[in-house]
């Protein structure tokens, strides 16, 4: 069964698909067959990392039944090993996922016959987004080193998370505690997840136990991009910190991508920045983090949402 | 991962507990490089009113550890509770490679030094008999203090080295050598702290000392 990552992080252009696209390009390079998804649903543009100028087949084949099997959209790359599902043949409407499809793609995903997945998903934090984060092994969190990058982070963080309690309390059907919470937070008193595992708590210690359990399980990664010289450099293992502090859940740093001008020519290019530049401080980073996530693995019988049972 | 608010002052501040005023400050800093108001972390992660109340949890750990007395307070209460090991508090942490204070520096090459041998030299010895003999004499002469000197074994040069009265001085005191003694007020210094190495009432000594030169002028 594939290993997936989710890359995901509230803020548009943090370089979500970059990373995608490099970490792809890494992985496949060692020898894992690989392959990206991009779930970046209306906005999709994973293809142009890679060189494509337009996929014929997608994601819309397989969610049209044109193609049974998900794996016959993998299109190659001119990089062995690495392999595309672009959804950028999908309509324009393809952002309002419905639950169907988006449980479609899902299991698909789960099926796809890789040894990695890369899922690049859009910016934001609709449940569609949250939904394939949390249906992948290990989710991977982008961020910029800019107030708003983190603050976007930190809410897309915290987005998951509550997303990922109320699966929980309704996979133990805790429905009279859900019930209760949905109307709390609709008038404002639930402002953080945690509030709802306190409360939990507090009404029921067993369940409490069990949902802190649970949330336990989730393993999360963050990347610190576009990283510049001039900033603190621990500011990466501050937030890993804080988040492993204030969450229940595991948080892993693996390092600054270091800014470089020419990851804009290598975009225009449409040539996989580590390919063109082997030798910058920021390949070494891209690959650095790479062998930290490679490192680790996590339980890969595990996904984070456990999408199979909820 | 303990719950943040249940974290004792040792692990808020993620040092060990028998941590040096040095770390715990380094830390305190560290922590507050994360909570505080012009961080880039804490406002996107926490409201004002949670962030002040982490910053008065560390604020009062800092004020805590930082001071000797309710550091061991706080300590106790720890062990009390069974929270840490006393073992563990103890257990001095290796010295680090720090500059070495400069009046550490052992110049005796290892040994101990010259004062502790002597005070250790006084210590050992049951001179009792003769320094309350002395002590019940009313004039005190340079010859009693030579004397007990002697009886305990200690060379005019070694309480030079351990009181720094230079030797001039010591052989006038002792011999009762009027002339070169120094003004009353060093001389009841340097008495003192002859009188205090032996383990002799000081204010005796001096009192007994003086009289004897008194009468030793007045009979010239």
């Amino acid at each position: 069964m594939a290993q997936i990552y989710a890359i995901g992080g509230g803020k548009g252009g943090s370089g979500k698909s970059f990373l995608t696209a490099n970490f792809g390009t890494l992985f496949a390079r060692q020898g894992h067959n690989t392959v990206l998804v991009d779930l970046d649903l209306g906005g999709s543009n994973l293809h142009s990392f890679l060189g494509f100028r337009q996929v014929k087949k997608g994601l819309n084949s397989y969610l049209n039944k044109s193609v049974s099997d998900l794996s016959a959209v993998a299109v190659p790359t001119e990089i062995p090993n690495l392999h595309l599902i672009s959804s950028v043949d999908c309509s324009l409407e393809i952002g309002n996922l419905f639950y169907a499809q988006k449980m479609k793609i899902i299991n698909a995903i789960h099926r796809l016959p890789f040894d990695i997945v890369f899922i690049d998903l859009g910016a934001g934090s609709t449940y569609n987004v949250l939904d394939f984060f949390l249906s992948a092994h290990e989710g991977i969190f982008v961020f910029t080193p800019e107030p708003t990058s983190i603050q976007n982070t930190v809410q897309f963080i915290k987005a998951i998370y509550l997303r990922r309690v109320k699966q929980i309390l309704k996979h133990y059907a805790f429905s009279n505690v859900v019930n209760e919470l949905a109307g709390e937070s609709e008038a404002g008193l639930v402002k953080s997840p945690l509030d709802i595992v306190d409360r939990v708590m507090a009404k029921d210690p067993d369940r409490g136990k069990l949902l802190e359990k649970e949330l336990r399980k989730l393993a999360f990664k963050l990347v610190l991009n576009q990283y510049r010289k001039h900033i603190d450099e621990t500011l990466g293992n501050k937030i890993e910190k804080v988040c492993n502090r204030h969450f229940y859940a595991g948080f892993q740093f693996l390092g600054n991508i270091t800014y470089d001008e020419r990851v804009h020519n290598s975009v225009l290019a449409k040539t996989i920045f580590a390919n063109k530049y082997p030798y910058t401080p920021t390949s070494t980073d891209l690959k650095q983090a790479a062998e930290m996530m490679l490192k680790k693995p996590g339980k890969a019988s595990s996904a984070i949402g456990k999408y199979g049972e909820v | 991962m303990e719950r943040f608010e249940n974290l004792n002052f040792y692990e808020l501040l993620e040092i060990p507990v028998n941590a040096s005023p040095f770390e715990i400050r380094q830390a305190y800093r560290n922590a507050l490089s994360i909570y505080e108001e012009d961080s880039m972390i804490s406002d996107s992660f926490f409201t004002d009113e949670e962030r002040n109340a982490i910053l008065r949890r560390i604020e009062d750990a800092f004020s805590t550890l930082i001071d000797k007395s309710q550091r061991g307070g706080y300590n106790k209460e720890l062990t009390d509770a069974g929270v840490i090991d006393v073992a563990l508090l103890e257990k001095g942490k290796p010295k680090s490679k720090g500059p070495i204070p400069l009046f550490s520096l052992k110049k005796t090459g290892g040994q101990k030094s010259l004062f502790a041998r002597v005070k250790n030299r006084i210590g050992r010895k049951d001179f009792t008999e003769v320094s309350r003999e002395i002590l019940s004499k009313n004039l005190i002469s340079g010859k009693d203090l030579e004397r007990l000197r002697k009886h305990v074994g200690i060379a005019v040069d070694e309480i030079f080295e351990v009181t720094r009265i230079s030797l001039k001085v010591l052989t006038a005191i002792e011999s009762d050598d009027v002339k070169s003694l120094p003004q009353a007020f060093y001389l009841k210094n340097f008495l003192k702290a002859y009188a205090e190495l032996f383990k002799l009432d000081s204010g005796k000594v001096i009192e007994g000392y003086l009289e004897n030169i008194a009468t030793l002028k007045n009979s010239k």
